[in-house]
């Protein structure tokens, strides 16, 4: 062989192992980054608590970078937490073992900051804490786990029957105690402004590294780099469409301002130009604030049907009257959106939401005296609110009472304006799809009929008041009125000037006589603090819903009666 | 370099050639190469060609040119079909629906205020996608034209918390026309209107397929760009900053028909006449006896012959272009013809005091009828501006020239019409009354807000108002136009700009209080 044949033989050779080197590279690529898909749960229950609805796909922040953020950005969570979270937690966030204690000690530390913007976590029969707490998803995607809100971040709570109880878990329960205004804020000022010098590569990656070990070399120098440029990304993306909240009064615990976000998010209201910022100018109107509670998701099925035969208005305001149309928009929440939903997800929940039922209350009822008041209600709530608990017939129930009549406050009603509902008509705008019937974890099947379903928006309208809403499982559903500004039932049969102007939102502890969840004590059971909701601040308003035809003129036994019966709702 | 695939083809065959073999066998191989296998492999290549071209021009076909019918519901009635039929406008001046859709999400400070097109005052229903008088219709992918219902459709509310009432043929009196066409060329000019920021809020609010994806990318948003853009220059004399907004309400119908269909070239002749969209209901008042001397005319100086000019025209102006079906043009245009005839004026809301009204029947009589009956000889007709004394601009901005021109044009089009009046035009058509309530403000120009107004002397009209906000004034007859919410909906017009002129017309304004009031409570009555 001479010297040139050899060379070629030997470019031949070459040429051979990269293409295999190549070929290898790609099949890893395929195999690492192609598959897509959210964890499978055992359970209709875990379907709601970490299933995923979609949205994760657009959204999803890989759960080794949730780990890290509440550590790398410890100093933007305190200032957002404040006293919710233990004097010493930056300390301990600082302080490294340096050997293998680490990992579990910084996982718990990273959960406790969460807990602080009132995320709950299920610990297992061995005492464990589950590792994403309830109410976030799991789903693989572009080669990684990601995370991301689901249903029941918002719509889960915990209630405590007395001091030495243990806290229960309750699905479908407002949110009592999920802070999703600090949550944003801590997300987006961690990605964006100064804690966003902490959410770079050499801490985030310092950081997994200390919670779960090293990362292999793909990890290192390709994945995560690129997934931590996404994430500052998408932080971007989130302040663009949330960070108008920063320029509202806080929303507190529990509450959300979801039409304002609707504004935003889908429909680009330009808020930096046209919304003040309230806390320099000391005004805010209703078209860019209407902040609201979270609404329990209890017996939906009950809710498509009212006296007239027409499905009940849905929403604080009434302004929808199809429960899926409903569940749609507040999926957007999630990222949910036209193009990354999984309808058969939210089918499975829609369907387990028809039944899903309320929790018992937990103390003791006197019958008699519900008995007294269950005349006292038949008399003065039924027509507007149901027979009772689980029977919603009543003329008037799910129909709006005229804001005129109801004189509640308004800027929620004024809030959702015309023009959104007319824009709200655009969303889902050409997508269809048969319903089919298909299984839900747990081994339920979604019983679908094979219509063609056609998704678009088309029963958002503008209305004058506030829906009449039943009352399923009412004890648990505290602080009352649409913006939560009455503490407990007992409050809600006194005229405004008997409410408090201030009260603590976020204790789960209930209230031992009436009726809604602890509101003096400025700490819960746990000695965190708790957040001060104050009635003069706009759209916090404590007022309506009072005078003869609503019950605050009854007599003080009267009263103590009718709010025994609605204990048993 | 990729060599075209007939040169490749050849270059294989000369290597057959170089195969060593007898001389004579040779010259059969090459003959072969020549004769058969040659024209075998044309074959392959032409076949293997058409196999590719076949699904790609398939693809092209359907992602492109594709018509697909408008669903049932939209043909379902009449009046849906007005408010969302299609008249053959989303060929031509067809805007992707998509990019459509997220115009406002991208470009919302080019909007007059919040809400997205729901800023622009454009009549839209509850539950509806798209506002009346717009039209979805797939053509290749989805697209947004228009149709006469965007000019054409009245709202009014009774009070405040009312859900507006939608009065189709009436005159758009809250559609800001204007904002519409300059919001899309802003947005146009605007170098962030790209693939890059349009796609991603397209992601938002659908899911493309990767070649729906690549045709935006690619062809439809450059495209339509470019489009917009174009449209500018013709627009050139609209963006006079001397002249003031059309407003909602308004277009300037004249100097369109010169811009757009004629072709007259910017800059302007300084002529500036917009005038409010007339209600259109009942057209078949305009119908003439034979060989009468004196016709009834149509468009507000006499214009144009007859009821299917205006139409065709109008519809024309919307299209941009010559139809592309000239059948399905003259069914449509037949069909609105039938519509408009006979859609009746719609009835006063609110109780009239009957006996006011027959008091103001006489008052009517006296003063009115001789113009504006019904068998008046002089309605529908022009009558000279000096006698009425209202601004002339529009009639400064049309000659017989132009009416030559346009009717030309329309003509080689292959359409036939009576078309425009190819004669001077002393002044304004003395119009009918039929619903006269709801066709706020009032005078060609829309320059005086109420009926009350405008049975006062000029001097005493206002001369700052608010138009476009659709809450109905019963005392004055009229659209409301100062208050907060007024202010906050409508936009500021003002007397003293070119064109909006509040002049003339100072007939009735020296009856009583008393007959005055009866008259209005009359005319509520038509």
């Amino acid at each position: 062989m001479t010297l040139p044949r050899r060379f070629a033989k030997a470019i031949r050779i070459l040429a051979l192992m990269c293409l295999l080197l190549v070929l290898v590279a790609a099949l890893y690529g395929v195999i690492r980054f192609v598959p897509n898909y959210a964890y499978p749960q055992a359970t209709m229950e875990a379907h709601f608590k970490y299933g995923s609805l979609g949205g994760d796909q657009l959204t999803g922040i890989p759960v080794k970078i949730w780990d890290a953020m509440p550590l790398v950005c410890a100093d933007t969570l305190v200032a957002i937490a404040g006293d919710r979270l233990a004097p010493d937690y930056v300390q301990r966030v600082a302080h490294y073992f340096g050997d293998a204690r680490d990992a579990p000690v910084r996982l718990a530390l990273s959960r406790e900051g969460y807990k602080a913007l009132g995320f709950l976590y299920e610990t297992d029969a061995q005492g464990r804490e589950h590792a994403l707490p309830v109410g976030m998803s799991r789903r693989r995607s572009l080669g990684l786990d990601r995370t991301y809100l689901n249903c029941a971040v918002c719509h889960t709570s915990t209630v405590q029957a007395h001091a030495e109880a243990d806290a229960q878990l309750i699905l479908g329960m407002p949110a009592n105690l999920f802070n999703l205004y600090d949550f944003e804020q801590f997300m987006m000022r961690c990605a964006v402004d100064g804690g966003g010098r902490r959410l770079v590569q050499l801490d985030l990656l310092a950081e997994i590294n200390s919670l779960h070990g090293p990362l292999n070399w793909v990890d290192k120098h390709l994945v995560y780099p690129l997934a931590i440029w996404a994430l500052q990304d998408t932080m971007h993306f989130l302040n663009n469409v949330a960070g108008f909240s920063a320029r509202q009064p806080h929303w507190g615990p529990g509450r959300n301002d979801t039409f304002t976000n609707n504004k935003v998010f889908l429909y680009g209201y330009d808020w930096r130009r046209h919304m003040p910022d309230w806390h320099v100018t000391g005004q805010v109107g209703p078209q860019d604030l209407g902040v609201v509670d979270f609404p329990s998701t209890w017996l939906q099925g009950l809710r498509k049907q009212r006296d007239d035969g027409e499905p009940m208005q849905l929403h604080w305001d009434g302004n929808n009257s199809k429960v899926e149309e409903r569940n749609l928009n507040a999926a957007v929440a999630t990222s949910s959106l036209p193009a990354t939903i999984n309808h058969a997800a939210l089918e499975c929940i829609e369907q387990w939401m028809e039944t899903l039922a309320p929790p018992v209350y937990p103390l003791p009822i006197d019958r008699q005296k519900a008995s007294q008041g269950r005349r006292l209600y038949r008399q003065y709530c039924a027509e507007c609110h149901g027979r009772n608990g689980r029977d919603f017939s009543g003329a008037r129930v799910g129909h709006v009472t005229d804001i005129n009549d109801i004189k509640t406050d308004r800027y929620r009603l004024d809030n959702y304006t015309s023009d959104l509902a007319l824009n709200m008509a655009t969303t889902y705008a050409g997508t269809s799809r048969q319903i089919k019937s298909h299984r839900c974890p747990g081994g339920v099947t979604y019983s679908g009929k094979g219509e063609q379903r056609d998704y678009r928006y088309t029963h958002y309208k503008k209305t004058q008041g506030y829906a009449n809403m039943p009352l399923d499982g009412i004890w648990a559903r505290a602080p009352y009125l649409h913006n939560g500004s009455v503490p407990t039932l007992w409050h809600l049969l006194q005229p405004t000037h008997q409410r408090p102007s201030q009260f603590y939102r976020g204790n789960n502890l209930v209230h031992p006589t009436q009726v809604g969840f602890e509101y003096q004590a400025s700490h819960n059971p746990l000695g965190h603090r708790l957040f001060l909701y104050d009635t003069s601040v706009p759209g916090n308003g404590n007022w309506g819903h009072e005078g003869t035809a609503y019950g605050t003129e009854l007599s003080r036994d009267e009263k103590w009666a009718l709010l025994e019966f609605l204990k048993t709702f | 370099m990729i060599k075209p695939i007939g040169l490749q083809e050849s270059a294989s065959c000369t290597r057959a050639d170089n195969i060593d073999t007898g001389g004579l066998y040779r010259r059969q191989v090459n003959k072969g190469c020549d004769m058969k296998t040659r024209f075998g492999r044309y074959r392959f290549c032409l076949v293997t060609l058409l196999v590719l071209l076949v699904p790609v021009g398939y693809v092209a076909w359907d992602r492109g040119f594709r018509e697909l019918p408008q669903p049932n519901w939209v043909m379902a009635s009449a009046e849906s079909r007005y408010k969302y039929g299609s008249i053959g406008a989303e060929y031509e001046a067809g805007i992707p629906y998509w990019v459509f859709q997220v115009l406002p999400r991208v470009f919302p400070e080019k909007l007059p205020g919040p809400g997205g097109y729901a800023a622009l005052g454009v009549p839209w229903e509850e539950g509806q996608e798209l506002p009346i008088g717009f039209v979805k219709k797939t053509i290749g992918f989805p697209r947004v034209g228009n149709n006469c219902a965007v000019c054409h459709t009245a709202q009014y509310r009774l009070s405040v918390s009312d859900k507006p009432t939608f009065v189709v043929t009436g005159p758009g009196h809250t559609s800001n026309v204007e904002g519409f066409f300059t919001f899309l060329i802003e947005c146009a000019k605007d170098p962030r209107f790209n693939a890059e920021n349009i796609l991603p809020q397209i992601a938002l609010s659908t899911k493309l397929d990767w070649i729906d994806t690549l045709l935006y990318k690619y062809l439809i948003i450059p495209i339509t760009r470019k489009r917009l853009q174009d449209m500018a220059y013709q627009f050139t004399w609209m963006f006079n900053d001397d002249y003031p907004h059309w407003g909602p309400g308004r277009d300037d119908a004249m100097n369109l028909t010169k811009y757009f269909m004629i072709g007259v070239e910017p800059p302007d002749d300084g002529s500036f006449g917009p005038t409010d969209f007339p209600a259109i209901w009942q057209l078949e008042k305009y119908q003439n006896a034979p060989e009468v001397a004196n016709p009834k005319r149509l468009n507000y100086a006499g214009d144009t012959w007859d009821a299917q000019s205006v139409i065709m025209d109008s519809a024309l102006g919307i299209i941009g272009a010559e139809p592309k079906n000239d059948e399905q043009f003259s069914s449509d245009m037949a069909w609105l013809e039938a519509f408009l005839s006979r859609y009746p004026a719609p009835a006063y809301p609110l109780p009239i005091n009957r006996d006011l009204a027959q008091q103001g029947e006489g008052v009517f009589a006296d003063h009115c009828a001789d113009c504006h009956g019904v068998d008046s000889d002089k309605v529908a007709r022009p009558m000279p501006i000096e006698q009425i004394g209202t601004s002339p601009e529009r009639l400064l901005t049309w000659s017989p020239d132009y009416a030559k021109k346009a009717n030309a044009i329309v003509a080689q089009a292959g359409i036939t019409r009576r078309g425009l009046v190819e004669q001077p035009l002393p002044g304004y058509k003395v119009p009918f009354l039929d619903g006269i309530w709801l066709r706020g403000p009032y005078l060609h120009n829309g320059s005086v807000p109420s009926l009350r107004d405008l049975l006062t002397p000029a001097n005493h009209r206002p001369t700052e108002f608010y138009r476009g906000y659709d809450v109905f004034d019963p005392v004055n007859v009229g659209f409301i136009v100062s208050g907060e919410a007024a202010e906050k909906e409508g936009t500021l017009f003002q007397v003293a700009a070119k064109g909006n002129s509040n002049r003339g017309h100072e007939f009735g304004t020296a009856l009583s209080e008393q007959q005055k009031n009866a008259l209005l409570e009359y005319l509520k009555t038509l």
